[in-house]
């Protein structure tokens, strides 16, 4: 098998990039890319090119369907900026590889020097992919995240509660954890142990070349501690935020939805009640309005028919007038009335008291105000009233 | 005695059923004296101060339910239209200026047009409008404009009911899912 030339693969991947870009986006939605499909992208790009992506062992057959090798996908994952998010189970891997290292690197500092060096390589290795996972999900989530708060499929606020709260729980807290340098399970806090270690072993370890391998190590440690706090605080104080606010939203929205099923029936924030305005006051026509405004929703009102017998009383006008024109002079008209209803009813009412007063309107009686005044009390209320002095016309006094 | 500057507009503005904000001078001589005035206003009007970091109240046991079912209500229609809208409503509700004409294009095309015409306070435009006047005098809403306007932070008082009711509706939901599985497994039993 001839070895094709670096630059005719590239070269192939800028000629027919849409093509590549479709097969990718379908392994990534799909898993695989079926036979089918793949033949009907590489149709629809026009071009006799379904022997290169095997020749150059771009894609590879799985079972029936066809898939990007590795080494091609992660290479197109990284140009097109769209990384898979990896579950931080994934990542935790990492913690098991580098303190198996670093166990074995402390407890063989004075073995063997290759192996030595081999393990000091293959940590340094351990934890520069152990950074471009972190920052891969932090891209990943970050896009997520934005795409879910600009919503632009518009999807309804349970599903995007539902992938608000998945994202915090399955991939933002776990990775959160991942980088607390406080938590000594943490991976952060077991690369500032091996960063302590490498630190002193840099400056005192006996052999140059290793004193070498690890100035090295120290200094990628160093820049993966500045790169793992960056991406801790966009977690935090970018990410956690974003992504609980818009959990917060959709969980606002779903509360809303409730109350307006029956919002009459559920109790809303009280609010203060304004009681003393004054009629001068600037804000008195919305006070006013408000005050209507209250009685405008209004609960249903059940009418029964009411089963207690009322009393009727028919007043008889000509009876009580005569009875008065029979007591002439009456010295005090309201407490005649008062004598009247207590002697024929037993007690006092407003709505006879009212009536009988009346009889102050006859035209055949002579009404004489006083200045006097007098408080009259009837069952439901007290009257401040004139003295009346009443007499018939031409009797002397 | 010597009062607390501000004193009265606090008490008034208070007493008034206003949302006194943390933008306000008020605001901050009412948080430095904070316990002072939770007193003032229990010992003197029966009253309860309810106090946040970004506006204060006043409640009683006797409150306006009328206003606040009619606030309730505008800001559910409100959030629901802006989601609605694709929208996010937290930021619009904090940051955006709203423009009334934008408010009545929601409510006469919201799905929920029969709640709206069945509550006396948000039936129409003008009562709309009524209505956003009365949330401005009571410090909810703040004028930018003849017929523009934003919110303060005391829509929050809203928000934050809605999100306690969603939070007590799934906390019965699942009160309910569980009951129902202890019966099945007690059923199987």
């Amino acid at each position: 098998m001839h070895r094709v030339e670096p630059i005719t693969i590239l070269r192939f991947l800028t000629n027919h990039f849409d093509a590549v870009k479709d097969l990718y986006e379908c392994q990534c939605n799909e898993g695989s890319i079926r036979k089918e499909v793949f033949q009907e992208i590489v149709k629809r790009h026009g071009a006799e090119i379904t022997n290169q992506f095997f020749d150059y062992k771009i894609l590879k057959q799985n079972g029936e369907d066809y898939e990007f090798r590795k080494s091609y996908y992660d290479f197109l994952e990284f140009i097109l900026v769209e990384f898979r998010p990896i579950l931080p189970e994934s990542i935790e891997k990492y913690y098991s590889v580098i303190n198996d290292l670093f166990r074995k690197i402390k407890q063989g500092s004075h073995e063997d020097k290759m192996i030595l060096q081999a393990r000091i390589a293959e940590l340094a290795e351990q934890i520069r992919e152990f950074l471009e996972q972190v920052e891969k999900n932090t891209l990943r989530l970050l896009s997520e995240s934005r795409e879910l708060k600009a919503n632009a499929d518009k999807i309804d606020y349970r599903q995007k509660l539902h992938k608000a709260s998945f994202w915090i729980d399955y991939y933002i807290l776990p990775l959160n954890k991942i980088l607390d340098v406080n938590n000594h399970h943490s991976i952060a806090y077991k690369l500032a142990e091996v960063a302590e270690y490498v630190n002193q072993k840099r400056l005192v370890f006996p052999d140059e070349r290793i004193r070498q391998r690890f100035e090295k190590l120290y200094y990628l440690l160093v820049q993966v501690n500045d790169d793992l706090i960056r991406n801790s605080k966009i977690l935090t104080n970018e990410l956690l935020p974003l992504i609980e606010r818009i959990r917060t939203e959709s969980t606002i929205l779903s509360g809303w939805i409730d109350f307006l099923k029956n919002p009459f029936r559920i109790e809303t924030p009280a609010m203060l009640k304004e009681n003393m305005f004054t009629a001068y006051s600037k804000d008195m026509y919305y006070h006013t309005k408000e005050f209507f405004e209250q009685f405008e929703i209004q609960d249903d009102v059940i009418l029964e028919d009411e089963n207690v017998e009322l009393e009727k009383w028919i007043y008889n006008k000509a009876a009580y007038k005569e009875k008065l024109l029979a007591q002439l002079p009456v010295e005090n008209f309201f407490e005649w009335i008062m004598n009247e209803l207590k002697h024929e009813f037993g007690t006092t009412d407003t709505d006879k008291l009212f009536t009988l007063a009346c009889l102050v309107f006859e035209e055949d009686l002579k009404v004489e105000f006083q200045e006097a005044e007098q408080y009259i009390i009837t069952n439901q209320a007290q009257f401040k009233v004139p003295k009346i002095k009443i007499q018939n016309y031409g009797l002397p006094e | 005695m010597v009062y607390p500057s501000n004193h009265r507009t606090i008490v008034e503005d208070l007493m008034k059923g206003k949302f006194l904000l943390s933008s306000e001078k008020a605001f901050t001589t009412l948080k430095k004296n904070e316990e002072f005035y939770r007193q003032f206003f229990e010992a003197s009007f029966g009253l309860e101060l309810r106090m946040s970091g970004e506006y204060a109240y006043l409640l009683s046991s006797v409150t306006n339910e009328t206003l606040s079912k009619s606030i309730s209500i505008f800001f559910a229609i409100l959030c629901y239209e802006l989601d609605r809208d694709g929208k996010n409503f937290m930021d619009q509700l904090q940051y955006n200026e709203f423009d009334l004409e934008t408010i009545e294009r929601y409510f006469e095309n919201t799905s929920y047009i029969d709640l709206v015409k069945a509550t006396k306070t948000l039936e129409d435009t003008e009562k709309r409008k009524t209505l956003i006047e009365t949330m401005r005098r009571r410090n909810i809403v703040e004028r930018t404009g003849d017929d523009r306007f934003v919110f303060t932070p005391a829509y929050k008082v809203f928000t934050d009911f809605a999100l306690e009711l969603a939070q007590k509706k799934r906390a019965e939901r699942e009160l309910k899912e569980a009951e129902k599985q202890i019966n099945i497994w007690q059923e199987e039993d």
